[in-house]
């Protein structure tokens, strides 16, 4: 059995409690953080390959170095938990089950760059937990980890959790920074990148929740420990999140690197009784499509990229032969086009209009050259729009078209 | 200065410059529909895309700025498919109702699809129906259906007005502009929306459906409706062979200058253009005469010559008056002083001055004439009219008329006039009013003529005609010319004064500005 990092107490009744976190020596990575210079944490979580987890892969550590150090301006730390990919739902667990996990990433990765104030940026729907996480911000408070002077350091940090409206694109970073200042989540044109220019024009790191939540570890155990638990280029373990036709769909924390196959038959029990599989969104909604013979792939970033899919947030949805590929079309681009936030032209129309094909094509009106429409638009969505939304919609669409095309052309009856 | 090559060419642009402005400095023309030069880049259209060398994805033009030995290409097969895409995705969803549009023959949209698209639509879905004609302030309509989004009128009334009447409302496919809560916009700017709207979404009720925007001729003017003088264009019809029309003007657009109006003209000055059109005066007329069939300038001037020049022997010229007003250009003032001032030495020379009125503190000012510094500077006065105070034994008055909030029309200056023995009225408009001068004479108004204005800042811009005067008006410089002319009294040449430009050159020679010739 895997040696688990970030899910490793969550079986611990009250573990979001902060005196059971503390009996559980927690906020000992803060303790010794502190009493580190910034610049080694820095140079830790860089050789650590830490890569984002909320699903572009990018290196934290590099990130983090993006920030300019000498600025009058204050800087900020923004966590992304907005979670809204379709088949994601491992931030959640984190933020529910060991919140002060997430805090103590916060006041390190805080400290490392030098920033005062932190917002967590949680979905809407996530009410519950939102609540949780100003609880345990409050204990962190009162036990000294957060507000002025922390730990008798000299540093000071105010965590804020802010709940977003509901809509996909704030996920995207800059359109979270758009919905955090009050505005409507629109994207921001890049560059000027969040890291010089972000919220309130100030210099902002933003991080997802996993990535966060993986600094106390590294800090606490090393690098070389972290680089163990994954691949060289690609650290640490992965929140799997399994859901679709399998036995046990749920979270599993597995290293970076871990075979497909494996995921889905060893760790979340197989396929139902009397299933057969099908395909695999291997990495959620956005990740192209993996045909039941792509499975034996090793989960981790270059791996997936090499297979033309990606590894995003690392939400697995198994997909069984009864499922028609065009449900999961009429699925995706509904999605795609409803979540659209409207502002760039390809992702506005485009998408709306591969979605009224497909409805059309399911309502028994497909025509000859419909298939070959939709790849012809998604392909001009692609590489093409103002933010990643495009290529999250344009990705999977061009994969269920080209690896499923008999299929979808059986619903097109032609005269 | 940055060396990058666009197509292979070389172009040199200041280090800051966009692929955009560099394209455009040398002459390439990059599609767009967001972008505008007033405001920063919003990236949203993706129309201005363009292959730069070892990136892998297209670029915008728009917001890259340029580095050097930057390699761009803008008619790449790349670029040119994208340019088709973007342009299929907003045709799709557009109405295409061209043949009613008002913006059509001025449409980017078409003018693009013209240029890039011209592919057959593949689009076989229904089209969102949308509100064709949503009121969004008290002159202006929007239509739906043909908006694009581009966000121009958006980003025009947050960041020039700051007014911020309007908003992108909705998502996806369902996006729409709107107004906040019911409240319409409401400011002096708002004509500016449907110039910078780039296809026909926002039109104004003073120009929908009045004609085609292809039998329109553009000419450039200054706008004398107050003393901003920004520049604009003024749009006219030539009308047609046997088919008269009621109006000539049709349309004022702002001309970009940075140093006064940058890419704006105000609300007054966009639709305050009726005077240009409406009653006009056209024939010289004689009052209270018999001989009113057969009068021409030639010998109306000779007439006027007369009279003044027997005032001049009798050394009666005090009982000459002449008032004058702030939207003569800076020429006529020139020839009125050397005239009457310095060659007759009259002293009752007056200048009118225009009521007051609110200015906006951005282009609008309170004085709502086009030449006031000018005047002054010029050496005149301008002052309320006191026509009681002229010499009791006042002879002859020559009398300037403003177009607007003329001081010659009211039961004051008409008792005051019938002590005047003759009244000569110089006038672009007919108004009963006109009956108590025994002279009235037409004159041509700001685009009909030449000259210079001097702006409230001291700048002085020229503008030339942008058609002709009225009927048998003329430009009231032409009429003092041939007036001091026939004179004949040999203090000054003025024959050589034979347009605005040597008189300007003239002027410029006597220093007269303090501003800045322009």
């Amino acid at each position: 059995m895997e040696e688990k990092v970030l899910t490793k107490q969550f079986d611990l009744k009250n573990l979001h409690k902060i005196d059971v976190y503390l009996e559980q020596k927690g906020y000992s990575a803060v303790r010794k953080a502190l009493q580190m210079k910034p610049k080694d944490i820095l140079e830790e979580v860089k050789k650590a390959n830490l890569r984002g987890r909320g699903g572009a892969g990018f290196p934290a550590g590099i990130k983090w170095g993006f920030v300019p150090k000498d600025v009058d301006k204050p800087k900020y730390l923004c966590v992304n938990a907005d979670e809204g990919e379709p088949g994601t739902f491992k931030d959640r667990y984190i933020m529910s089950h060991n919140p002060h996990l997430l805090l103590e990433g916060i006041i390190i990765t805080s400290f490392c760059v030098g920033i005062y104030t932190a917002f967590i940026y949680i979905r809407g729907e996530y009410e519950a937990i939102a609540l949780r996480l100003e609880q345990a911000i409050a204990e962190a408070y009162k036990e000294g980890f957060l507000g002025k002077n922390i730990l008798d350091s000299g540093v000071d940090l105010d965590v804020f959790v802010h709940r977003g409206a509901g809509a996909y694109i704030c996920g995207e970073e800059t359109a979270l920074l758009e919905s955090l200042e009050g505005k409507r989540g629109y994207p921001r044109l890049k560059p000027p990148f969040p890291a010089s220019i972000g919220l309130f024009q100030c210099p902002t790191v933003i991080n997802n929740v996993e990535t966060i939540s993986n600094i106390p570890h590294i800090i606490l155990n090393g690098a070389e420990w972290f680089l163990k638990r994954g691949l060289p280029k690609d650290g640490g373990t992965r929140i799997f999140g399994v859901s679709g036709m399998v036995k046990k769909p749920g979270i599993y924390e597995l290293p970076m690197g871990t075979n497909l196959r494996d995921i889905i038959f060893k760790h979340a029990g197989g396929m139902k009784e009397g299933k057969e599989l099908k395909a695999v969104i291997p990495g959620g909604m956005s990740a192209p499509v993996l045909k039941a013979d792509e499975i034996d792939i090793s989960m981790d970033f270059d791996s997936l990229v090499a297979a033309e899919s990606m590894l995003g947030s690392a939400a697995i949805i198994v997909i069984d032969q009864e499922t028609s590929m065009l449900d999961v079309l009429k699925l995706v681009t509904k999605f795609y086009s409803h979540e659209s936030c409207g502002q760039c032209t390809p992702c506005r129309i485009g998408n709306s209009w591969i979605n009224k094909i497909t409805k059309r094509i399911a309502a028994g009106e497909g025509q000859r050259g419909d298939l070959d429409n939709i790849e012809r638009l998604a392909s001009n969505i692609l590489g093409k729009t103002l933010c990643p939304l495009g290529d999250a919609a344009a990705m999977p669409i061009l994969s269920l078209v080209r690896k499923f095309r008999q299929e979808l052309e059986s619903h097109i009856k032609i005269e | 200065m940055v060396k990058i090559f666009i197509d292979e060419k070389p172009v040199e642009a200041d280090d800051s410059a966009t692929i955009l402005q560099a394209a455009e400095k040398a002459g390439i023309p990059i599609p767009h529909f967001c972008y505008h030069a007033a405001f920063p880049p919003e990236g949203s259209c993706r129309m201005c895309l363009v292959e730069i060398e070892g990136l892998p994805k297209l670029e915008l033009a728009c917001s890259t700025r340029i580095r050097e030995g930057m390699k761009v290409f803008t008619q790449s097969k790349k670029v040119i498919e994208a340019r088709k895409g973007v342009l299929e995705f907003l045709l799709a969803e557009h109405p295409i109702d061209c043949p009613i549009c008002d913006k059509a023959g001025e449409c980017k949209l078409q003018d693009y699809y013209e240029e890039y698209g011209l592919f057959e639509s593949q689009f076989e879905e229904s089209k969102e129906r949308r509100e064709k004609k949503v009121r969004i302030g008290k002159d202006l309509i929007l239509d739906r259906e043909r908006c694009i989004l581009c966000t121009r009128c958006v980003r025009f009334l947050r960041e020039v007005t700051k007014t911020q009447e309007l908003g992108v409302f909705e998502r996806g496919i369902h996006s729409e502009i709107n107004i906040y809560n019911g409240v319409p916009i409401d400011n002096n700017y708002s004509g500016n929306l449907t110039e910078i709207c780039p296809v026909g979404a926002i039109t104004d009720s003073d120009f929908r459906f009045q004609t085609r925007t292809w039998f329109l001729q553009k000419g450039a003017s200054i706008c004398p409706l107050c003393s901003r003088g920004c520049n604009i264009y003024i749009e006219y019809h030539r009308g047609f062979p046997r088919f008269p029309l009621s109006k000539r003007v049709y349309r004022i657009k702002a001309r970009e200058n940075p140093e006064i109006n940058s890419f704006w003209i105000c609300d007054i000055g966009r639709y305050g253009y009726s005077y240009l059109n409406e009653s006009r005066l056209l024939k010289i007329s004689l009052n209270n005469s018999n001989h009113r069939k057969c009068i021409t300038w030639e010998n109306i001037l000779y007439l006027l010559s007369e009279k003044i020049k027997k005032l001049y022997y009798l050394h009666r010229t005090s009982r000459i008056a002449i008032i004058l007003n702030t939207w003569l250009s800076n020429e006529e003032l020139f020839l009125i002083n050397r005239i009457f001032k310095d060659d007759l030495k009259i002293d009752q020379i007056f200048t009118v001055d225009n009521p007051q009125e609110k200015g906006d503190r951005f282009l609008l000012t309170e004085d709502r004439s086009p030449n006031r510094r000018g005047a002054q500077e010029l050496g005149f006065t301008p002052e309320p009219l006191k026509l009681a105070s002229l010499h009791p034994e006042t002879e002859l008055l020559l009398a300037f008329d403003p177009p607007f909030s003329s001081p010659f029309r009211s039961t004051e200056t008409k008792e005051a006039l019938e002590k005047i023995e003759t009244k000569v009225l110089f006038t672009a408009h007919a108004d009963e009013w006109n009956d108590h001068f025994d002279i009235v004479l037409p004159t041509a108004l700001i685009p009909e003529k030449e000259g210079s204005l001097t702006n409230v800042d001291g700048k002085i811009q020229r503008f030339s005609p942008v058609f002709e005067p009225c009927g048998e008006g003329l430009p009231e410089w032409k009429i003092l010319v041939e007036l001091a002319k026939q004179l004949k009294l040999h203090f000054y040449d003025y024959k050589p004064l034979s347009s605005p430009e040597i008189i300007f050159q003239e002027l410029k020679k006597q220093n007269l500005y303090s501003g800045k010739a322009k």
